[in-house]
């Protein structure tokens, strides 16, 4: 770290400039999808699937959207899918945030029974609970609500979450609880002033990792629902299949329309996780 | 923040407030056709529009779900007991049986359906010990679809009517940059029908796969041999589209419809390729369709056709409104035909009347239906359990991929049908 | 804690337990059924060789994540904490922008890439020179598993990204500046100061990588289903497709069970493993 003008120097920044043209390489790689989604979506459907990967359409079909926004029945499943969705993440967030504090700063019975249990909620493949859920949800006439789609979301998401945060508040040195425990400050006034904002950039990775997790999901979405008034985003694509036939376009449409609200949500979130980071400091 | 939080929360476990009943009855239905604006499941739309006219105070709710989750979704309802009254499935054999066996399908009145056109044989596809189960909603059979245009431009005259003429026409397409044979290498199945169609053309006997399920034969027979390597040649050949075994069949369709194919091995539900608007004019005016070739030396004729009727459309025994649900049947079945061929979505099976506006491929389907002397029925792989059908489907992976060679392929085969045999 | 774990049980480990009932049987999914003891199990391990290939690409495809895709989307992280907070939100947005995109795009858009004579790779390889490399990726016995883990790693990238950039937003400041006065160079703070305070949280992620390698299905489905011959075959589809498509539920069902069996034995593994080296 001492001279500038020598060759070392320069290398370094000839190094450097290498860096920054591979990132902006590396940033186009993966901008790549979108861009080909959306090319291919204002394309006519029996242009799709041929020679060019790439094909700046001569004549865009706008009426691709106006299909997807109509027959795709847009609207209502897309405040379905926001509705189901984000309760499921609010819910999920908060549970694992509290189980993730439990295991971390806590000590008590049933501890490694609760843990198992966590880590069984990870390794549990999805189909193989699709047929007893639907028998058991049926006992209880959750089959075809909101509420019958939100638990297994909250609950397949739990476990990851559980972990995240677990692992965020492990590496937390605890000063500043023990500090506010001192102050005679109470439990739950603890955990929402002062370890909430310590880990928001936990909360950051794991709401927005629920989030986009149940947002493409349509299996469970599949098997749990069956009017047409609750169906999520997912299933507008299916409504552009036939049996042998289908309308490319419009589902390449749907996907776009789809991918916009996941984007513009990561998009706002990713500002966040900086939030944390000052918040981390702790002076000694 | 939080009271966005609280209303969200309620919204979501607000039961959804469903239109009061002013009907009377509400038949639930089930299909594998989410598309209601095209096609087939538009003619379904339209048949259901005139059902609820005709009684009025009924009204009709349908799932639709492309054929994996349906399958899946129809198999948990059964088991959960939650049919819906009327929904689409398949052959007896493989799939409707256990349906059958376990009481889920009500019978038919047969006669209620005699009078309205079925094509021979149809209506026995779906008989089961003596009873009709359900009706069939389409003549399926197995052919070549090809462009005029493009034969004419790379100087062939006539379709290929022996196995050798079309290997003759490969090079002449090559030599043009087009891909001579297009067709679905990703699911199998269609390679598998073709390889009973070259069974029945080598041995000139038809039925001989389902004697080998029956166990009367072996699929290590020198015929299965024989077809399993002029199967593997097509491939081999070069033929075929050139990452045959992922191209999925969107993208066979597709080549083919883009002209940059000239010919698409494919069944006669695609008749609807000379209508289909996301093709150029040029295409649809070109394109037309010819009999699967003979093989030299072989017995079979060029009118055996690998034909077998698709789909049927059941009751459910635990409907509440049977009556009802078999009077939609009857009334399907009026109104199907004439929809059907009239948007030229699908082959019906039941007579059609030609009509002076059909495309020329439509008439060379229903030509070929007419001149055919025979009909395989089922395709193997749907004669059996479908753990079966997944061996063959597996066994033709692997045969098509060149990673096996045909006497490797007709032990996997026989070994598949034993395992099945013993069930 | 006990909302969560009510929560769980209810959705996860009731099933689960149906799921060993059935592995117990022969049942297709629809009719009676009958019940067959560990024969399931017996089958599985020693008659299946499809068993073991899917097992083992499960391995392969988790030694990838963790010794290719992990230490790549770490460098990357550190990288881009050390830009300005507005390049970095930027390349952070761009680069995670894979993982919004539904799975079904993802296969659709690299079967394309991939395909032998109009993809874009082989176009590229064609263009300087390197047809003898231009082979059909996904339908090719030799290229076709590293497609598959490519596409795999490909996505899940900006998860990784994601996670290792907010592990490191959570190192004090004073720890680096430390470091630093200390004399050590910037590798040398990474590799003894850095990498050993985020060691639980690097644990974490090892062991979501084995869960999402075990859970594999979409795009495999999607895109080779497991082809050719078997030679793609992960453990997730493996159980789809026995429980769903060839109607062997209890088979399918057996498999689910091994599969939390293999699963959670190698999550303790890692665990173990995590503990003993930080040490």
């Amino acid at each position: 770290m001492t001279d500038r003008g020598t060759p070392r120097a320069t290398g370094r920044r000839a190094g450097l400039a290498v860096l920054h043209v591979g990132l902006v390489l590396f940033a186009l790689m993966q901008l790549f999808p979108l861009l080909w989604v959306f090319l291919c979506s204002l394309q006519k459907s029996g242009d799709l699937f041929g020679n060019d990967l790439i094909r700046v359409p001569t004549d865009p079909q706008w009426s691709n959207y106006a299909r997807a926004w109509t027959n795709g029945q847009f609207v209502r499943y897309g405040l379905n899918s926001f509705i189901v969705v984000t309760a499921s993440t609010a819910v999920s967030t908060v549970l694992s945030f509290c189980m993730g504090y439990a295991i971390a700063r806590m000590r008590w019975r049933g501890k490694r029974l609760a843990l198992g249990a966590i880590l069984m909620g990870m390794v549990v493949p999805i189909h193989a609970t699709l047929l007893p859920n639907f028998l058991w949800y049926s006992y209880f006439g959750l089959i075809d609500t909101r509420l019958g789609l939100i638990i297994p979301y909250v609950a397949f998401t739990l476990s990851f979450n559980t972990l995240v945060y677990a692992g965020h508040f492990r590496n937390l040195p605890a000063a500043l609880e023990e500090a506010a425990l001192l102050d005679g400050a109470s439990w739950p006034r603890i955990l929402w002033s002062v370890v909430a904002p310590l880990a928001t950039p936990a909360t950051v990775t794991v709401a927005v990792m629920t989030f986009l997790t149940n947002w493409n999901e349509f299996i469970m979405a599949n098997t749990y629902l069956a009017s047409d008034d609750l169906r999520t985003l997912p299933f507008s694509i299916i409504r552009f299949q036939g049996q042998y036939r289908s309308d490319y376009a419009a589902q390449f449409a749907c996907m776009v329309l789809v991918a916009v609200p996941a984007l513009a949500l990561y998009l706002y979130f990713s500002k966040h996780i900086m939030a944390g980071a000052t918040a981390g400091a702790v002076k000694e | 923040m939080k009271i966005t939080a609280f209303l969200v929360l309620a919204l979501a476990l607000l039961p959804t407030v469903r239109a009061s009943a002013q009907t009377k009855v509400t038949i639930k239905m089930g299909d594998n056709l989410p598309d209601r604006n095209n096609t087939w499941g538009a003619i379904v739309e339209q048949i259901n529009g005139e059902f609820k006219a005709a009684h009025p105070g009924t009204e009709i709710v349908t799932e639709s779900y492309p054929d994996q989750p349906y399958q899946q979704k129809i198999k948990i309802y059964a088991t959960a007991k939650q049919l819906p009254d009327l929904f689409k499935f398949w052959s007896v054999v493989s799939l409707l049986k256990p349906m059958i066996d376990g009481g889920f399908v009500a019978p038919l009145d047969r006669a209620e359906f005699e009078s309205l056109g079925y094509l021979p044989g149809a209506l026995d596809t779906n008989t089961y010990n003596g009873k009709l189960y359900g009706i069939p909603v389409s003549m399926d059979f197995w052919v070549i679809y090809y462009n005029k245009k493009l034969f004419k431009d790379a100087g062939i005259d006539h379709v290929p009517a022996t196995l050798d003429e079309l290997y003759a026409v490969i090079p002449k397409f090559k030599a043009k940059g087009i891909i001579p044979m297009t067709t679905d290498g990703k699911d199998a199945w269609p390679l598998s029908i073709t390889f009973d169609q070259l069974v029945w053309r080598i041995a000139g006997e038809k039925g001989l796969p389902r004697q080998a399920l029956d166990r009367k034969i072996k699929f290590t027979d020198q015929v299965f041999v024989q077809a399993a390597r002029a199967l593997q040649q097509l491939v081999k050949s070069g033929l075929f589209q050139e990452d045959l075994m992922v191209s999925d069949y969107d993208a066979a369709r597709n080549l083919f419809g883009q002209g940059k194919a000239a010919m698409f091995l494919m069944g006669s539900w695609e008749l609807g390729l000379g209508t289909d608007k996301s093709f150029s004019d040029e295409f649809r005016a070109n394109v037309d369709a010819f009999k699967f070739p003979v093989v030299k030396d072989g017995k079979g004729t060029v009118d055996d056709l690998m034909a077998w009727y698709g789909g049927n459309y059941v009751v459910s025994a635990s409907s509440k409104n049977i009556a009802l649900d078999k009077q939609y049947l009857v009334f399907y079945a009026k109104r199907f035909p004439e929809l059907a061929w009239e948007k030229q979505a699908a082959l019906p099976a039941q007579a059609v009347k030609a009509r002076p506006s059909d495309t020329p491929v439509a008439r060379s389907i229903l030509r070929i239906i007419a001149e055919s002397k025979a009909t395989s029925g089922t395709p193997a792989l749907d004669l059996s359990t479908p753990r079966f059908k997944d061996d063959n489907e597996n066994a033709i992976r692997e045969l098509c991929s060149e990673l096996i060679t045909p006497e490797v392929f007709v032990k996997k085969l026989d070994a598949a049908a034993e395992k099945a045999a013993k069930k | 804690m006990l909302p969560g774990l009510a929560v769980l049980v209810f959705s996860l480990v009731v099933p689960l337990g149906f799921s060993v009932y059935y592995s117990l049987t022969d049942w297709d999914g629809l009719g009676a059924y009958q019940h067959v003891g560990l024969d399931n199990y017996r089958a599985i391990l020693t008659d299946d060789p499809v068993f073991w290939r899917s097992l083992r690409n499960v391995l392969l495809l988790l030694a990838a994540t963790v010794f290719l895709q992990n230490p790549i989307a770490f460098a990357l992280a550190a990288l881009l904490s050390r830009l300005s907070a507005r390049a970095s939100r930027l390349l952070r947005t761009v680069y995670f922008v894979p993982a919004v995109l539904s799975l079904v795009i993802v296969a659709k858009l690299w079967v394309d890439v991939f395909n032998p004579t109009f993809g874009i790779l082989n176009k590229l390889l064609r263009a300087v020179g390197l047809d003898a490399l231009a082979v059909s990726w996904l339908s090719n016995p030799h290229t076709s598993l590293a497609a598959v883990i490519w596409i795999i790693l490909w996505q899940g990238f900006g998860w990784a990204l994601l996670f290792y950039y907010a592990a490191l937003m959570t190192v004090p400041r004073d720890l680096e500046e430390a470091a630093r006065i200390d004399g050590a160079g910037r590798l040398a703070t990474y590799r003894h100061v850095i990498i050993p305070y985020l060691a639980p949280m690097i644990a974490t992620v090892i062991v979501i990588d084995v869960i999402s390698s075990m859970k594999q299905m979409e795009l495999i489905y999607l895109t080779t289903q497991g082809g050719p011959g078997q030679l793609t075959q992960f453990l997730g589809v493996y159980l789809y497709q026995k429980a769903f498509v060839t109607s062997e539920y209890g088979y399918g069902n057996a498999l689910s069970v091994l599969f939390v069996v293999v699963s959670a034995g190698l999550t303790l593994l890692v665990h173990r493993g995590m503990r003993v080296i930080s040490r």
